[in-house]
């Protein structure tokens, strides 16, 4: 029995060690996570996209790409993985009586698990390199974003363990009874420790050996009480993962009357959000990513993550062991007066994630963006908004005039929809309404629809970028119109400060005017990412369909297809404007991370003949300017102020001008060049801007009928 | 408890788009109708009291046209309990005198220990159908209010009213009529609940028959006020705003006061 081990003395001790603390390892899981039963069944489709999601996870736990983008970090913690997957083979060879080995042996002469021998030996050496990389991490250099504690030392302590014993166990093997074929390393080793007597090193097998075997049981089981336990969840954490567009938050329903609207306890939330709790690594790469926690906010997304695994866990321990769902209360008849409700009922606001928290979020997505492991963090926070807003009406009072102005008015600054069209004032042709061409019966001839949005039609600095995005539709023939006092706003705000309510008004309200001139079956173009995102990714929830494109895929088009003509470079430009010199492009969260428009505004102002030097953080890492998720409309008493912040990143490039693709970056970077210290002389300026200073004269033959 | 808030749609006074109609009357389709911002801080003054007394009905009164209902669930979205609309073809046109007529007839027909209203209209301005009413039905009349205490058990109330130099303190028998102010407090943002709940929450209907008034003594024909002419005001200058350090700001500043000889 057991040729494979006959060197170890009381071998099928293994059995009752390993294979008992695994039967211990399943209860100890499941108790874990039963208190997935007590909670909603989650927000996730049932969705049958198996390829995408077996290609996410393949993706994002074996390739781990998110990790590479910490380029040291990525490599340790690879060769990690790494081992602790090959080491693997060894593993449940030991706890299998040789099983693996037996298999392995058969075809091919033995040379597979040869190979398996050599790889383990080497991918060993890599794992004790790294740990001092990573011990050194956690001892000496102790980065901000890591959450230091005894529990991570101890992981590394006992991999450390469960590593160097199977190593050194081999090396002492080796030097007792003869070399081992392919364990290169453990032969070369064995060589001097031969010379310390074949007693020795026998002895020094067999407690290695052991101590090995015990270290891995007690490791097994430490797992799953730690930040570690992200080893066994990431795959279903990452299979499970939100599959819909990344800026669609969760459709609500507002008719239910019985419902909690939004997430207020453990129970409103799905499992899936308890399981990115046990997911979270701790590793932080959301807190240094986001804009709020960067500028002394209270705002930390890897604390609000934590606080739910806090939660989750004191809930667990008043759960009873039979799982205490609906299902299993109609089925076998029980009561649950025995579950703490205290536990499970307890507000997550001021327990996971502070009051003040909550509303620092500016719905950026940098922390989803960051997190290794696919974490949702937004959709959490906005979920705890609605329920502040729509249940207790408790949240800053600012917001107050903002939710009535979007209301009553249909845009957040309050203006009247009779001003509307102001912006197309000074402008030399005229831009029609949807409604005109409509009653003159010529829709067909309709290319695009301009969705103005309201920064653009009340905001005086952005409505020059109107006539800028109108100037070069007008240039390159385009036949577009607006929709004038139709449009109201889109309801992004609103939904992104938490009252769906006003949300659903306004989004109904445009979805009913879009389909009313069947602007399903045309063209919307828009400059402002909120708006683009909203109708894009969020009307399909109402029933609205549109296709959508941000002003800049647009452009970019009208310039690649020649219908838009740019000046040679030498030329002075057509408008007398401001030149834009070196450009600096800050990248809109909503345009860039979450709809992965990052090409397309650079395209532009290429097309324009600037030169881009880029910031640090951009594309899908782009820095807030501090508007986002209702900040437009909220007062940030906390901290420092998020678009001097970025401000003083676009001031690092030493570029001229700042190129911005949406309204409120517009007025953020504006404000933030204004309030740097003695006023800069640095620009914003729109992509439609630069642009439009840049067209030249369209050839009269070319011109198409401007309705 | 029972208070009964007066309460008014107004155009939005945030819309800027208020106009009058050919008759120098509110055109009412071009804006859209809010309650008025002083009657809502009556409002959330008597939800506050309620709260407080952990007993009570709040009724709205309106006197307006066919489409106040709309607005009034605003108001029960807050979470008033119900409301009480007058509203008759003959009322078209009725100055601020017949509106207190009207309204105190209504009173008559109801229950209640304090009476809440707004100081003034945002529409009219006008400011004198509060103690109007007070005066038609003998009641304590309190303005300017800018905390309420009554006294159930002694059916007292005391009013902190707003005086040029501070605060009058003023003690008056229930039931009695209290103006109040924005110093009430901020108006709450109803919830979803409220907003449901509202849907179906009664409001009645009074013609002037049911309180028993003649067509002939409201409206257009005993109008004691004549719009004669409107003009919008003057556009405001463009905004300037000063940036710099603390002392350039603080000495722009000075000087834009001294040069229109504010200081």
């Amino acid at each position: 029995m057991f040729e494979t081990f006959a060197e170890v003395p009381a071998y099928p001790l293994v059995f009752p060690i390993f294979w008992g603390a695994f039967a211990l390892l399943v209860v100890v899981i499941a108790r874990r996570l039963r208190v997935f039963t007590a909670v909603r069944s989650g927000t996730q489709a049932s969705d049958a996209q198996v390829g995408r999601r077996a290609w996410g996870v393949f993706r994002y736990t074996v390739l781990q790409t998110k990790m590479f983008r910490w380029s040291r970090a990525g490599a340790v913690h690879y060769v990690m993985f790494l081992g602790s997957t090959i080491l693997l083979i060894g593993n449940i060879n030991i706890v299998t009586g040789g099983l693996v080995q037996a298999v392995l042996s058969w075809p091919l002469e033995g040379v597979l698990w040869v190979l398996a021998v050599a790889v383990q030996n080497v991918i060993a050496v890599g794992v004790l390199f790294s740990l001092v990389y990573l011990f050194k991490r956690r001892l000496i250099d102790r980065p901000v974003r890591l959450t230091l504690g005894r529990p991570g030392l101890l992981v590394l302590v006992m991999i450390s363990l469960v590593v160097s014993t199977e190593f050194f166990a081999q090396a002492f093997e080796v030097a007792t009874y003869g070399d081992i074929e392919g364990a290169i390393v453990a032969n070369a080793l064995a060589v001097p420790l031969q010379s310390l007597g074949e007693a020795i090193t026998h002895d020094a097998f067999v407690i290695l050996w052991w101590s090995h075997v015990v270290v891995l049981a007690v490791f097994l089981l430490y797992i799953p009480t730690n930040k570690h336990f992200h080893v066994y969840t990431v795959f279903v954490n990452v299979w499970f993962r939100k599959l819909a567009p990344r800026g669609e938050l969760p459709s609500m329903d507002l008719e239910d009357e019985t419902a909690t609207f939004g997430l207020k306890t453990l129970q409103d939330l799905g499992w899936k959000d308890l399981l990115d709790g046990f997911t979270c690594t701790e590793c932080g790469r959301c807190q240094e990513a986001c804009p709020a926690f960067n500028t002394g906010k209270p705002l930390n997304p890897k604390a609000m993550i934590m606080g739910i695994r806090v939660m989750s866990e004191s809930a667990e321990r008043t759960t009873d062991i039979i799982p205490n769902s609906p299902i299993v209360r109609d089925t076998y008849g029980l009561d649950d007066t025995r579950v703490s409700a205290a536990a499970l009922g307890q507000p997550i606001v001021d327990s996971a994630i502070s009051y003040d928290a909550v509303w620092d979020c500016v719905t950026c997505g940098a922390c989803v963006e960051a997190c290794p492991v696919l974490i949702e963090h937004v959709d959490k926070i906005v979920g705890l908004r609605r329920n502040l807003v729509l249940e207790e009406s408790r949240f800053p009072a600012e917001m107050s005039s903002a939710f009535r102005s979007m209301e009553n008015q249909g845009n957040p600054w309050g203006q009247p929809a009779s001003s509307r069209l102001d912006w197309t004032k000074p402008l030399a042709f005229e831009v029609p309404t949807v409604a005109s061409i409509a009653a003159e019966g010529r829709l067909d001839e309709l290319e695009v629809l301009y969705w103005v949005g309201c920064a653009a039609a009340f905001d005086t600095r952005n409505q020059k970028v109107a006539r800028a995005v109108a100037t070069c539709l007008h240039a390159a023939g385009v036949r577009f119109a607006v929709l004038g006092q139709e449009e109201s706003c889109t309801g992004d705000p609103a939904r992104r400060m938490g009252n769906d309510y006003v949300f659903q008004m306004l989004a109904m309200g445009n979805v009913e005017t879009l389909d009313r001139y069947g602007m399903g079956e045309r063209t919307i173009v828009t400059a402002c990412p909120h708006c683009f995102n909203t109708i894009g990714n969020e009307y399909g929830q109402l029933g609205g369909n549109y296709k959508i494109v941000h002003h800049s895929t647009f452009l970019a088009g009208l310039v690649s297809s020649g219908r838009l003509a740019t000046l040679p470079e030498e030329a002075g430009s057509t408008t007398g404007d401001h030149r834009p010199g070196s450009v600096t492009v800050h990248d809109s969260c909503y345009l860039a991370r979450y709809n992965n428009v990052i090409a397309a505004p650079r395209d532009v102002l290429g097309a324009a003949g600037v030169s881009i030097t880029e910031m640090e953080k951009s594309g899908k890492n782009t820095f807030c300017c501090g508007a986002g998720g209702g900040h437009m409309w909220m007062e940030e008493t906390r901290g420092t102020r998020i678009n001097e912040a970025r401000t003083q990143q676009v001031l690092a490039t030493g570029a001229e001008t700042v190129a911005t693709s949406c309204p409120f970056c517009m007025v953020m970077m504006s404000d933030g060049l204004a309030a740097a210290d003695g006023g800069s002389t640095v620009n914003a300026m729109d992509i439609s801007e630069v642009l439009a200073a840049r067209i030249a004269a369209v050839p009269a033959e070319r011109q198409l009928p401007v309705l | 408890m029972r208070i009964v808030v007066l309460v008014k749609p107004v155009p939005d006074p945030a819309s800027a788009g208020e106009r009058l109609d050919a008759d120098a009357r509110l055109d009412r389709a071009s804006v859209p109708a809010v309650v008025n911002g002083n009657d809502e801080f009556a409002l959330e003054a008597a939800l506050k009291l309620i709260a407080t007394a952990g007993e009570g009905e709040i009724t709205l009164l309106s006197m307006a046209p066919t489409s106040a209902p709309e607005t009034l669930r605003k108001g029960l979205a807050m979470g008033a309990h119900r409301g009480v609309h007058v509203t008759d073809p003959a009322l078209v046109g009725s100055c601020a005198v017949s509106t207190a007529t009207v309204l105190a007839a209504a009173l008559r027909k109801l229950e209640y220990d304090m009476v809440f209203a707004g100081i003034e209209a945002s529409d009219g301005i006008g400011g004198i159908v509060p103690a109007a009413v007070a005066a038609h039905l003998g009641l304590p009349f309190m303005s300017y209010a800018a905390a309420i205490e009554p006294d159930m058990a002694a059916r007292t109330v005391q009013v902190r009213r707003i005086s040029p130099t501070g605060y009058d303190l003023l003690e008056a028998p229930m039931p009695a009529l209290i103006a109040g102010t924005q110093a009430l407090g901020e108006p709450r943002y109803p919830s979803l609940k409220g907003i449901m709940a509202a849907r179906n929450k009664e409001i009645v209907t009074w013609s002037l028959a049911d309180i028993g008034l003649d067509a002939g003594s409201v409206g257009t024909a005993v109008a004691t006020t004549t719009v004669l002419d409107i003009r919008m005001p003057p556009a405001r200058a463009a905004t300037e705003i000063v940036r710099g350090t603390p002392a350039e700001g603080a000495g722009r500043i000075v000087d834009f006061l001294v040069e229109r000889r504010i200081i």
